[in-house]
């Protein structure tokens, strides 16, 4: 029954309550839409909210590269999965954190989750929620909205793949500062359990590190291990010293593509009116 | 009053200047003006920029019942400019909110009712829709007929062209109309100055609660299972212990906490094209939104009423990649947030003569979000 009051029409306007929700009748006609919502929750399909999802899920970007040149702030997770396909995901840890009430105590979870490609692209996420599954699910999605690239550089000879960092870099978070420093092949990532993993996850295959403050608050310390690999492509080495060149952001790039005009032009349709008159 | 209406999309127009009525709401084509004392002034529909045509972006017919009165005829139009520089400055961009003060029995312009029962506020008529348009009004008072016109109702949905469905969206013109109706049959508009955009009806959808926010899609599942992680949290051996951690918010490095509540709401339904909530609270992607000004009419502060959201755009876009003269790309906004005067006040040229209907347009106010 609707109500009255101060109430906004617009719904009563298409009687949205016969629409959208339940009562038998109700739930009997809309059953396509019921239907469909029950299949879009197997494999829903992506609809892009920002410009830049835009142009991902057009495929106009195919390159996450494309996106890092230009500094564009990733908001959508679906990118990151569009772009990086082969993207692994691993939780660190769940632990509970607690808040006193005056009912006692409230528990929520806290997960760690780092995703990377093992191939230079890595994302540490970390979210609180009440359950464990909601907050593994949110950190995984906030690690791929915090995908960086890893620089790798060599040690010595220049032969092969690149293996270490380019050079020494050091990262802080809190108390906690790690410093990464190149080390030859063959070498191994040579630091502590917590912090490898973030390491593998980047593809760095040797490196020597050594960390300082409260290395306990792992939770800092992981994150200062991610700010240091954020530092790598930070680091001006002798190789950026040529201009740069600078091109066209993605944004303008489409957005004059698309803006000239088309050899199709508008015309009226003018034989069709007789015909629906007819 | 907090409730969340959402607009979903459904059928495409077979044509995109095809015509429909006012009680329609519709994203793109050409507004569909109800029929007026003095047509829609010119320098409403041009773009205070570059004085081009503005375009349609959305129509939406939003009747109110509140207390003391309620008005029936009420319109809301979106209007944007589509040049390339005017799409993002916020100054481009006009709503029209076009409402009838008073009910008449002559009214020439509702041309589905058999006859015309006098409206008033305490008692609606209940109508039978025989034609695409939605304005049925569905009778509060009765109550074993109030299943059956549920029915009915869900019925003039359906047949009012607002059906939904993915693929058949896509495909809109191989979808055959179940009733094509004489004097609202689907006539082209002949306007062919005005820059249109590919065009859509809309249904609404009530905003579900929380519990399906939980459950919306998680693409792409992660590889790791709950009896994974109780397994290596028996692994505090090594003398490592988690230890001083607090509860954090959310944070990205392209996103802050306020941007992901925001696509938190719009994951729950990807697919909305507008959020309306009459005097409720907007969604807000970004923390600092200027506030709305006041109605020049009547003085007092707009409320919130409806906002646009990305996913129009998405759908538009995918729309016009062969037929558009112009281009959509100059949009990059995350949402238009449009406020409208509380107390629904006129243009102060209706008075309260018995038997005399006006029609008012009202500008109201619009606030651009850009997409950074």
């Amino acid at each position: 029954m609707a109500e009255r009051g101060d109430r906004g029409g617009f719904g009563r306007g298409f009687g949205g309550r016969g629409g959208g929700e339940g009562g038998g009748r109700g739930r009997g006609r809309g059953e396509r839409r019921g239907g469909r919502r029950g299949n879009k929750s197997e494999e829903e399909k992506w609809v892009p909210v920002t410009k830049l999802g835009r142009l991902v899920k057009s495929n106009n970007i195919t390159s996450i590269e494309q996106i890092y040149l230009h500094s564009l702030p990733v908001k959508e997770h679906q990118i990151i999965d569009t772009l990086l396909k082969g993207l692994k995901d691993e939780v660190m840890k769940i632990t509970p954190v607690q808040k006193q009430t005056r009912a006692g105590q409230r528990t929520r979870f806290k997960a760690f989750v780092v995703v990377g490609d093992g191939d230079g692209h890595v994302g540490l996420g970390v979210k609180c929620a009440k359950e464990v599954a909601t907050a593994i699910r949110g950190a995984i999605i906030l690690a791929k909205l915090s995908v960086i690239p890893v620089r790798r550089g060599y040690w010595g000879n220049k032969i092969g793949l690149p293996h270490t960092v380019p050079c020494k870099v050091t990262g802080k978070c809190g108390s906690v500062t790690v410093r990464m420093v190149p080390a030859p092949r063959g070498a191994g990532i040579v630091a502590a359990r917590v912090p490898k993993k973030v390491l593998q996850f980047a593809g760095i295959e040797d490196v020597f590190t050594s960390s300082r403050g409260s290395t306990k608050t792992l939770g800092n310390f992981v994150k200062a291990t991610f700010d240091c690999l954020m530092k790598t492509y930070g680091f001006l080495t002798p190789d950026f010293w040529t201009e740069t060149r600078f091109s066209n952001s993605p944004y303008q790039q489409y957005t004059d593509l698309l803006s000239k005009p088309t050899t199709k032009a508008l015309l009226p349709p003018t034989e069709e009116p007789l015909q629906a008159e007819a | 009053m907090g409730e969340v209406i959402l607009g979903m999309p459904g059928q495409w127009a077979h044509d995109y200047r095809e015509k429909a009525d006012h009680y329609t709401s519709k994203i793109g084509g050409l507004p569909d003006w109800p029929d007026l004392d003095i047509p829609v002034s010119g320098k409403l529909l041009l773009c205070d920029l570059c004085g081009g045509k503005l375009c349609l972006m959305a129509q939406i017919y939003a009747p109110l019942s509140m207390a003391e009165r309620s008005i029936d005829e009420r319109v809301i139009y979106v209007l944007g400019c589509m040049k390339k520089d005017c799409g993002s400055n916020p100054q481009s961009w006009r709503v029209l909110r076009l409402q009838r003060c008073k009910q008449d029995i002559e009214s020439k312009d509702e041309p589905l009712k058999a006859e015309q029962p006098e409206e008033e506020s305490t008692s609606v008529a209940e109508d039978k829709p025989t034609s695409q348009s939605s304005s049925v009004k569905v009778c509060d008072d009765e109550d074993s007929d109030s299943d059956i016109d549920l029915d009915d109702l869900a019925q003039a949905l359906e047949q009012a062209a607002t059906l939904a469905s993915n693929s058949k969206k896509q495909d809109g013109t191989k979808h055959t109309r179940k009733i094509v109706e004489g004097p609202v049959a689907k006539k082209l508009i002949y306007d062919l100055t005005t820059p249109v955009l590919p065009c859509f009806y809309i249904y609404s959808q009530r905003n579900s609660s929380e519990g399906r926010m939980d459950k919306a899609n998680f693409v792409g599942g992660s590889s790791i299972s709950l009896k994974e992680i109780e397994k290596s949290s028996g692994n505090e051996s090594e003398g490592e212990s988690w230890e001083g951690e607090a509860y954090e918010y959310d944070k990205a490095l392209g996103a802050d906490r306020t941007y992901l509540k925001f696509k938190k709401q719009l994951d729950a339904y990807p697919e909305q094209c507008f959020r309306y909530s009459y005097g409720g609270n907007a969604l807000f992607p970004v923390a600092n939104v200027p506030k709305p000004g006041a109605c020049k009419i009547c003085g007092s502060a707009r409320r919130f009423e409806l906002q646009l959201m990305p996913p129009l755009l998405y759908f538009l876009q995918e729309a016009s990649d062969d037929s558009s003269n112009f281009s959509i790309d100059g949009w990059t906004w995350l949402t238009i947030i449009i406020f409208t005067c509380p107390k629904n006040c006129c243009s102060g040229t209706c008075d309260e003569k018995s038997g005399n209907s006006c029609r008012c347009i009202v500008e109201e106010e619009a606030i651009v979000i850009q997409d950074d």
